[in-house]
């Protein structure tokens, strides 16, 4: 019995962040940039999301003005932050990445205090049971949700016409663009997705959690970083299977190991452990 | 003659392709050697084998009694290689000399403890000098490498090579890129530094230059070695040209 | 005049802890994100020790044993990763150092390790102390630079391949430079425990990881003098300006982002180039 709330407890931590990770990985793919203040869009998702649906009391409704904030504020970040500097080594944009994470993290503080907000009516937190096991309606959520999602990512990146012409400018973006692809237009999207993608997962957590606050994003932050390195960096199939096995690792090592390491130290022990072993990542392609 | 560099039935496979297909062959001291074929016919894999980028999956190398198949890159080079590469890197924020006394500086950064107590550079400025002289460019010892053409920046690559006093120089196509009258001014140096004494694999394309320069020709098609001759001979060998004129070319490089 | 020494000694141990991380960063190119662990393991057994009763002095090259013989086996282990890997690697040594701590009593769980003895030293001749070994430590980095070490760091920070087929044994190297910056990064700790007669896991943590890197990369990579005025200012920035201490994170974080995004080579290298403009 255990076991297997164990592993539903791991599988749900898992599809957050895959969520985020996700947004993390199409970026990695598409310009080798560890896009660290990509955590940032979750954090203001989350925010979005409580503060919406304090105001005008409809989650759907949240939960749209969020993906749609984070997505723009992504390319905006893109724009501005990361663009001017593609042409330098790429340290550069990694620390650029933390030093702009760092501050905002410090606006949401200074913005929103520090101590968090909640909901006022939180929705969606019925128990739902399902065989032996009891979730909340908001855990369901996050599970089929980020499941239904990552299914139409890998389904949009192989199939259609945008999802291929984002492959092309990974591999080869000279001849991408003499194919008239436009390599501006492709990384736009890919930040748009990846960032909306992290604010509805912010929107999610604060159902779980009940609660936003400004570091909430700090932790998936550095495990999404850990996870796309896991994953193969750049595999969306990869991430998502690093993702839930990383949840499901936590799940068993914090009951586990816990006398020994905290939850953060187990998700890095096994990460290095992996590394290791296997210096490519778990689930890269040779 | 005992062999200075002896390659015994490598092979090397990547996957499913077969790169190399069980080539051997030796190089006498004194040598100038070229290894030649046509495109994909296993010459780059050949030669990072020999200087240990890839493992070959079958057969060994030795450099006289030195077996080199356990040797990373680095240990290689002390135990006497030096290669010059295609493309070409030179250090961008240090001198052209002062990238060739790197090269020269190679018994102080042994290690880091020999490193970290040698802060003199005086010796290995001359050697640098030196060997910049043998390849024709000293008056460009204090040119930044930022701005030189690809003809200097090649004859850079060979001094650095050559600051390493190597038993074996290996030349991997260092007259890719080059107009007829550099390569050919080049294949000049490359002969005059043989003829002073120094064993080298040339590996190359311009195979007007490589007739002219090359005492023996080692020539690899599609991974197998068809020829082993003196550059007279090579181009009447059906073999030969049959892979450079007719039949199907795979890319294995 | 008490509080200006414990200033002035402050500042010392940042410029300390920067400089070590400027050994690995800054001389032989690997980005370390987790440098403060190094900090932390220094600061615990120098702490640990001096509870037991061991004379503060003598504590000193334990601590940087521990921390550079730790940062060896760190070092080992960044050896298999690729670049892109080594900062995640770094990153999460990091937070396994602070995830490991928090959970063991005997080094003070959660609440840390409080109430470390007396060294013996006036607060003036601590000051002194300190600041004679961030001398040192600058004298030391410089002749690093001028030796062919330092070449040979130089080299692979910028091209580790090509350096590889010069007969360098570049894993060596690289170990060198991780012992010698751990080493030095748990003397700094261990000088910081003893100066706060306190410490706890959250001071070790990725934020104060990225405070040092922030150092160096706003100095100027490489450059002793930069990362040396670096530290200096952003150490006493939160005291100098009183306000800022809140905003302290905000500063670094955005500092950080504005430096890289137009300098980075930090202010060395603007100043170079304002200094090379100058001259036409």
């Amino acid at each position: 019995m255990l076991f297997i709330d164990l592993i539903a407890q791991g599988l749900v931590q898992g599809s957050i962040y895959a969520l985020v990770a996700l947004g993390l990985t199409l970026v990695y793919g598409l310009l080798r940039i560890l896009h660290v203040a990509h955590a940032a869009l979750f954090t203001l998702g989350g925010y979005i999301g409580v503060l919406v649906t304090n105001q005008f009391d409809s989650l759907g409704l949240a939960m749209v003005v969020a993906i749609l904030v984070s997505g723009f504020a992504g390319v905006l970040m893109y724009r501005l932050c990361y663009e001017p500097i593609l042409h330098r080594p790429p340290f550069v944009a990694l620390i650029a990445s933390i030093g702009l994470f760092i501050a905002s993290e410090e606006i949401f503080r200074i913005a929103f205090g520090a101590y968090g907000m909640s909901y006022k009516n939180p929705p969606l937190q019925a128990q739902v049971v399902i065989g032996f096991l009891s979730f909340k309606q908001a855990e369901l959520l996050v599970m089929i949700g980020g499941a239904l999602i990552i299914g139409v990512l890998a389904l949009l990146q192989s199939k259609t016409r945008l999802g291929i012409a984002c492959q092309a400018t990974v591999t080869d973006p000279q001849m991408a663009e003499s194919f008239g692809i436009d390599l501006k237009k492709v990384r736009y999207v890919n930040f748009f997705i990846g960032s909306g993608l992290a604010g509805m997962a912010g929107v999610m957590v604060a159902l779980l959690n009940n609660l936003v606050e400004p570091t909430m994003g700090s932790v998936p932050s550095y495990k999404a970083l850990a996870i796309i390195v896991l994953g193969g960096l750049g595999s969306v199939p990869g991430t998502l299977m690093a993702a839930m096995t990383l949840g499901v690792v936590e799940s068993f090592g914090t009951i586990y190991l816990g006398k020994l390491l905290d939850r953060n130290a187990i998700a890095f022990a096994f990460l290095i452990l992996v590394l290791m072993v296997r210096p490519q990542g778990l689930f890269a392609r040779k | 003659m005992k062999p200075l560099l002896s390659v015994k039935n490598v092979t090397v496979r990547f996957g499913g392709l077969t790169a190399v297909d069980d080539v051997s062959f030796d190089v006498r001291p004194g040598e100038l050697l070229g290894l030649i074929g046509p495109n994909g016919a296993g010459k780059t894999t050949m030669m990072r084998a020999i200087v240990g980028v890839v493992r070959p999956t079958l057969g060994s190398v030795f450099l006289e009694e030195l077996a080199l198949n356990a040797l990373p890159i680095d240990a290689r080079i002390r135990a006497g290689l030096a290669l010059s590469q295609q493309l070409v890197k030179p250090f961008r924020e240090i001198s052209v000399q002062d990238n060739v006394a790197f090269a020269a500086a190679s018994r102080k950064t042994r290690t880091p403890a020999t490193a970290l107590l040698h802060v003199d550079a005086r010796l290995e400025r001359q050697s640098a000098l030196d060997a910049l002289t043998q390849v024709g460019i000293a008056t460009y010892a204090d040119q930044s490498p930022k701005t030189q053409p690809l003809g200097i920046l090649k004859r850079l690559e060979m001094a650095r090579a050559l600051a390493l006093k190597p038993k074996l120089l290996l030349l991997d196509e260092p007259l890719a890129g080059l107009n007829s009258g550099e390569a050919y001014a080049l294949a000049q140096t490359i002969a005059e530094v043989n003829r002073q004494g120094m064993t080298i694999i040339l590996i190359e394309h311009n195979l007007s230059e490589v007739m002219r320069i090359c005492q023996r020709l080692v020539v690899l098609d599609n991974g197998r070695k068809i020829a082993d001759t003196l550059p007279k001979d090579a181009m009447s060998d059906p073999a030969v040209q049959m892979a450079y004129l007719g039949g199907d070319k795979h890319a294995a490089d | 005049m008490e509080y200006e020494i414990s200033l002035v000694t402050a500042a010392g141990i940042s410029v300390l802890f920067a400089l070590s991380l400027n050994l690995i960063t800054g001389f032989c190119g690997q980005i370390s994100l987790g440098h403060a662990a190094f900090f932390g393991i220094g600061a615990y057994c120098s702490a640990m020790l001096c509870k037991a009763g061991m004379p503060f002095l003598l504590t000193l090259p334990f601590a940087m044993l521990l921390a550079g013989g730790v940062g060896v086996v760190v070092g080992l282990a960044s050896l298999r990763v690729r670049a892109d890997f080594l900062a995640i690697t770094t990153m999460g040594v990091g937070f396994l150092f602070v995830g490991v701590v928090r959970q063991q009593d005997v080094l003070g769980g959660e609440m840390g390790i409080s109430g470390i003895p007396d060294t013996g030293f006036s607060k003036l001749a601590f000051m002194t102390l300190t600041l004679v070994l961030c001398v040192a430590a600058a004298l030391f980095s410089q002749y690093i630079r001028r030796s062919w070490m330092g070449q040979v760091f130089n080299a692979i920070a910028e091209d580790e391949d090509t350096t590889r087929v010069l007969g360098i044994d570049v894993p060596r190297f690289k170990l060198a430079a991780f012992a010698m910056g751990t080493a030095l990064a748990g003397l700094a700790g261990a000088l910081y425990a003893n100066n706060l007669k306190f410490i706890s896991p959250d001071s070790f943590g990725f934020i104060e990881s990225m405070t040092v890197l922030s150092m160096v990369v706003i100095g100027g990579i490489g450059s002793v003098l930069g990362v040396t005025a670096a530290a200096v200012v952003l150490s006493l920035l939160p005291s100098m300006f009183t306000f800022i201490g809140d905003y302290k994170l905000l500063v670094y974080g955005g500092l950080l982002f504005l430096m890289m995004r137009f300098s980075p080579d930090g202010v060395t290298g603007a100043v170079n180039r304002l200094m090379a403009k100058g001259k036409r």
